[in-house]
């Protein structure tokens, strides 16, 4: 007897140029369940949901919905079918209102003008009936990332969606925001809509879902029931080994003051408010510091105004005793260090070859420059070589690589062997592992805490709890361009962490307008 | 990734490739318009465009016009090395035309109206459109107005300042300027020899081997020293340039003063020669500047490309103008290389094809 | 003073038309910098209906002679869809040669035309004298032409069709973020080729507008710049040296832009071509 599956996805195969995406992949979810999708990055997980939602063709395998062979060509197909989806990086228009961006696709007009009242009532209805609170008239450009997230929420029940996707939805919330999160779910469920969860968090499958069907590699490990397994079994079948969940370190022991940063404040660009409002702190030689926080709440203009990249409005940075506050990028060169946020953005000109990369920081020195201006080859190349060695970074065609064509992972390789190379005494770390699958993460994890044994001072930048609690040796909690609480990572736990990181609660030391 | 690939495998080679589809397709389209207009001459007439100075009676009249067509060629060389060079650092030089017209009323005010020599005209001319491409820099760097707005601007406002300051030294009883071997014989770029070789063609000078020089030293700068390495990095990706503390609006402002030096020079590369006067009441943008983006497109980007491609821009362009006027409009030059430039804009698709070709000839094996 | 505001009103529609079209495109994610060849074509076709309609009806001639110069602007603009909507060509480089090729082509087909109605004919100038009155209604001096009626209700509905329309919020959400708009099931393809088709439209009828104001004639060898804001200068400022005057809206424009391009808001996606495979 057959159990009555909401949908079915059946040997799904989907090769891209060079890879295999998904390889024979079996994944069925019951109606009313919630069940997870889980492996890391890379395993395939996006691909898979593509294929249902109608965004990729699948080259081999069927798709079956209540048991009937369905074909899904075009996200229209899915959304006829009832599917809908929250897509990992939001799909909103920005300069568009919340309403606007929820009837996007399915207006309703007469004689092709929008009615836009209708919309606006069976949207607020929406919102009262599951507990999403929205503004249907803010733009979205205005609203917190959760309330985008509950736009994208909202917009696949506009549509009557049943069988909902969320692809790795917490990876922008905090961790009260999360809570919430969970109970909507568990309320849709309620309301007999079925979800597949996607996530590389065990701790919230765990929580949250009935069952688990893991990837790794592309191929399908298996599904099991929640109830029946522990997190420790679930990293093992998405790893394929046994994981390390601790990083293994010593405890620090801070020399001088590297960093020492007072009362530094930056206008904020978007709004009126100061993007960074009077921060002051500083990190040591030999210790890892980490600003943690919800994405957005200053931490990349902070970043940006240790680094040179902008120029702050008041306050002052100093980097081994010495004023950097407003000397340029190439100035501060020999002190800063900078692995950046967004390695395609920043960290690499992906149309240069890997050596070129390989200097980008150093380029103009005298060792790879000529008196009269010319790049001296044969020693970029050599350069190039040993870093690709040193630091394991693998390439199609070693330094004559284009970048481009290299895995995320050993871009990001090459970015740190780049900064740690530099041999400075300040490393700035903005989200070195986002993206990366967990040998990367590892690997790189292990390294920046020898480079603090080294006797670096080490700022990390980082969205992920588990990296905050695990590698740092103390923690800054930035909240809306201010830090407003000090932890040592030993003494607390996720719970308070999540309460300063949502502004519920400040450490008195850290007052209002205060350094 | 197919490692072996050979001959066609090779990305110049694929370049090349596309190119001379741009062209056969822009030949063939401007073929079709002439037999529209008149079947029976249609194909001299195309023949004619394309072989220019060879379709000459006699063997010195051949190398003349060759000569003629060369003149002509270093300028609009200088005009698409000026747009290529902007265009690796990621810059759409479209006001290459104004610094064009710029040099062009610099070096001939300074040698009718100055009395200066060559070189110092030469000079001149270069500086006056490295100012109008500073302008625009400068415009971009700190005011973010789009190059090629400002570009299209400059184009036509330097068109009438330039008219104007031309009006006094301008001949008295034509539109032209006087003519300059016989004002100011000095200022005459010197033909060192180069002459006897085509014909005694006195418009034959310096400027064509020196063009070349400068082709080749721009390629130099751009893939071998620290300042193209500079330079194309802040073409390829902005703000990776910034976070290595390049300066960026330094680099904007810097590429498009050389890209305007190159035009201007360009501009005294022909207008020192004698061989053309300006025009003080004309009222459309020089060609030049919008031909030079042509050559460089077709010229795959690539600053020796240009050099090949700038000839066959010229050569067709004068190859235009000896087809019979009375029946066909000599405009179709124009239209030919409008349409190899718009074709261009296909070379992506044009190599993917070749590339797949390749793919499958590689898969049949 | 009376001719110099019947000036104004006139391009001031041939702007307010042509931007209207060029706002189109670029909502949904097209930079059209070949607006100027559009207008050329655009007269073109105009100016050669007009010659072929000889004396028709009033009413005939402004509908046959409108929808000549719309077609034709319309059909030109594909080469700008084609190449930069289906095969990712760069939008300025297809720009610029359309701009190129529009002169070239129109003054080939002028005298072309030309030489088809009297061989001896090489010209590439076009006259529609009589045919032009059917455009004008005068009162008492004043000389009022339709198309800037047209003008008007052109911009009314353009207004209402891109913030009031469902297919105005789709074709901006192209041009804001094509991804999001894929995946509302929205052919991002589509709309860009009904933006780039819509500034064909207006682009064509702008060019038609412009050479019918103030002249009877048209050289197609100058194309469409220039001339125009000759005029008008000529007009505001008497018999002064009109090289100055030329270069006055062109100089205008650059201060205009200076200060205040620092933080215009173009489009988000404007003129990143639309790959389905990166999303």
């Amino acid at each position: 007897m057959q159990e009555p599956y909401a949908i079915e996805m059946l040997h799904i195969t989907k090769r891209f140029p060079g890879i295999i995406a998904n390889d024979d992949v079996t994944i069925q979810l019951r109606k009313g369940e919630i069940h997870a999708l889980l492996g890391e990055n890379g395993a395939g997980k996006s691909t898979l949901m593509s294929v249902l939602f109608g965004l990729y063709q699948a080259e081999e395998g069927e798709i079956r919905k209540d048991g009937k062979t369905v074909h899904i060509n075009n996200p229209n197909d899915a959304n006829e079918l009832g599917i809908g989806m929250v897509h990992q990086h939001f799909k909103l228009v920005q300069c568009f209102s919340v309403l606007d961006n929820i009837i996007l696709g399915a207006e309703t007009v007469k004689n092709g003008f929008l009615q836009k009242d209708e919309a606006r009532k069976k949207v607020l209805a929406l919102s009262e009936k599951y507990g999403l609170q929205i503004d249907p008239d803010a733009k979205i450009s205005d609203i917190t990332v959760g309330m985008q997230q509950r736009t994208e929420i909202l917009k696949m029940l506009y549509r009557d969606n049943e069988i909902l996707i969320f692809d790795e939805p917490t990876a922008v919330l905090t961790p009260q925001e999360i809570e919430e999160l969970m109970q909507i779910m568990k309320n849709l469920i309620a309301e007999g809509k079925s979800i597949l969860f996607i996530s590389h968090k065990l701790n919230e499958i765990m929580e949250v879902a009935d069952r688990v069907s893991v990837l790794r590699k592309g191929k399908y490990i298996g599904t099991v029931n929640v109830a029946d397994v522990d997190e420790a079994e679930l990293s093992r079948m998405m790893v394929g080994r046994d994981v390390q969940l601790k990083v293994d370190k010593k405890d620090a022991t801070p020399g001088d003051v590297i960093l020492e940063v007072n009362g530094l404040t930056l206008a904020s660009k978007e709004h009126k408010k100061n993007a960074v409002n009077n921060v002051s702190f500083n990190v040591r030689a030999g210790e890892i510091v980490c600003i943690a926080g919800i994405d957005g709440n200053g931490q990349t203009e902070l970043v940006y105004s240790l680094t040179g990249l902008e120029n702050p409005t008041s306050g002052s940075v100093k980097v081994c005793g010495r004023d950097i506050t407003h000397e340029s990028i190439r100035k501060r060169a020999d002190l800063v260090a900078h692995i950046p946020e967004d390695r395609h953005k920043h960290g690499l000109v992906l149309d240069y070859p890997l050596e070129y990369n390989m200097i980008l920081q150093r380029y103009y020195e005298p060792e790879f420059t000529s008196a009269a201006g010319f790049l001296k080859r044969k020693e970029i190349r050599e350069y190039s070589d040993r870093l690709i060695q040193e630091y394991d970074v693998r390439s199609g065609q070693g330094s004559i690589t284009i970048t481009r064509a290299m895995s995320g992972g050993n871009q990001q390789k090459a970015i740190i062997a780049r900064e740690i190379d530099r041999g400075l005494k300040f490393l700035i770390a903005v989200q070195p592992t986002r993206g990366l699958d967990v040998g990367a993460i590892e690997n790189i994890h292990a390294q920046l805490v020898a480079e603090r044994d080294k006797g670096c001072a080490i700022l990390l930048v980082s969205l992920e709890l588990s990296e905050v609690m695990n590698v740092s040796d103390r923690i800054l909690v930035m909240y809306e361009g201010e830090i407003v609480g000090e932890l040592d990572p030993k003494k607390t736990t996720t719970e308070e962490l999540g309460l300063y990181m949502a502004g519920a609660k400040r450490d008195p030391q850290f007052q209002k307008g205060r350094g | 990734m197919n490692e072996n690939k050979g001959f066609f495998g090779k990305p110049g080679v694929q370049t090349i490739m596309a190119s001379l589809i741009c062209i056969v397709i822009g030949l063939f389209f401007g073929f079709l318009v002439l037999l529209l207009i008149h079947p029976q001459g249609a194909w001299d007439s195309i023949v004619t465009i394309i072989l220019n100075f060879i379709t000459r009676s006699s063997g010195p009249a051949k190398i003349k016009a060759l000569g003629n067509t060369l003149v002509k060629t270093s300028p609009l060389l200088m005009c698409a090395l000026s747009v290529c060079f902007c265009y690796k650092v990621g810059l759409f030089n479209i006001g290459a035309a104004g610094q064009y017209e710029a040099g062009a009323g610099i070096a001939l005010f300074a040698a009718l109206g100055w009395g200066l020599p060559w070189w110092v005209c030469l000079i001149l001319a270069a500086l006056a459109g490295a100012l109008l491409g500073c302008i625009s820099g400068a415009l971009k760097a700190y005011r973010n107005v789009n190059e090629v707005i400002s570009g299209i601007m400059l184009n036509w406002i330097t068109l009438y300042l330039v008219n104007m300051i031309l009006t006094k030294v301008k001949d008295p009883a034509s539109p032209y300027t006087m003519p300059l071997q016989a004002t100011n014989p000095k200022a005459v770029i010197p033909g060192v020899g180069l002459p006897a070789f085509f014909a005694n063609n006195r418009y034959v000078t310096l400027a064509i081997p020196l063009a070349v020089i400068i082709a080749v030293a721009i390629w130099v700068v751009l893939n071998k020293t620290v300042f193209g390495y500079e330079l194309r990095a802040t073409g390829f990706n902005k703000e990776a340039a910034r976070y290595a503390g390049m300066a960026e609006k330094k680099n904007i402002i810097v590429t498009l003063a050389i890209g305007g030096a190159l035009a201007g020079i360009g501009a005294a590369f022909l207008f020192l020669t004698g061989y053309q006067q300006w025009t003080t009441t004309q009222t459309s943008v020089p060609g030049m500047g919008f031909n030079g983006i042509a050559a460089t497109f077709l010229g795959g980007l690539n600053p020796i490309g240009t050099i090949f491609s700038s000839f066959f821009i010229q050569q067709i362009t004068d190859g235009g103008a000896l087809i019979d006027k009375a029946i066909y409009p000599s405009q179709i030059s124009d239209l030919i290389s409008a349409l190899i430039v718009y074709l261009c804009g296909f070379t992506m698709f044009f190599r993917l094809i070749i590339a797949n070709k390749l793919a499958r000839k590689g898969g049949n094996k | 003073m009376l001719l110099l505001i019947q000036y104004t009103l006139m391009f001031a529609s041939v702007l307010s038309l042509v931007a209207l079209g060029g706002c189109y495109s670029e909502h949904s994610g097209v930079i059209n910098l070949g607006l100027e060849g559009i207008m050329v074509m655009g007269a073109l076709g105009g100016a050669m209906a007009m010659q072929f309609l000889g004396k028709a009806p009033v009413i005939v001639t402004i509908f046959v002679v409108m929808l000549a110069a719309v077609i034709v602007g319309m059909i030109y603009s594909c080469l700008l869809g084609f190449a930069s909507i289906q095969f990712n060509a760069d939008q300025t480089l297809v720009g610029t040669a359309m701009n190129m090729l529009a002169t070239a082509a129109a003054t080939i087909i002028a005298r072309s035309f030309n030489t088809m109605k009297d061989p001896n004919n090489v010209s590439n100038t076009l006259q529609y004298i009589k045919q032009k009155r059917a455009f004008l209604v005068y009162f008492g001096r004043f000389e009022f032409n339709w198309f800037m009626v047209v003008a008007v209700i052109m911009l009314v509905v353009g207004y209402i069709v891109l913030y009031k329309t469902r297919f105005g919020l789709r074709l901006m959400a192209c041009g804001e973020n094509p991804q999001a708009a894929d995946a509302v099931s929205i052919n991002v393809y589509k709309m860009r080729w009904a933006g780039v088709l819509i500034s064909g439209f207006l682009g064509g009828l702008g060019g038609i507008v412009y050479i019918t104001a103030g002249v009877s004639e048209w050289k197609f060898e100058v194309g469409v710049a220039g001339f125009g804001f000759l005029a008008l200068a000529v007009m505001i400022f008497g018999n002064l040296d009109s090289k100055v005057y030329n270069m006055m809206p062109y100089i205008i424009s650059l201060i205009v832009l200076a200060f205040t391009s620092k933080n215009s808001a173009a489009p988000k996606a404007e003129g990143i071509p639309y790959d389905k495979s990166t999303r």
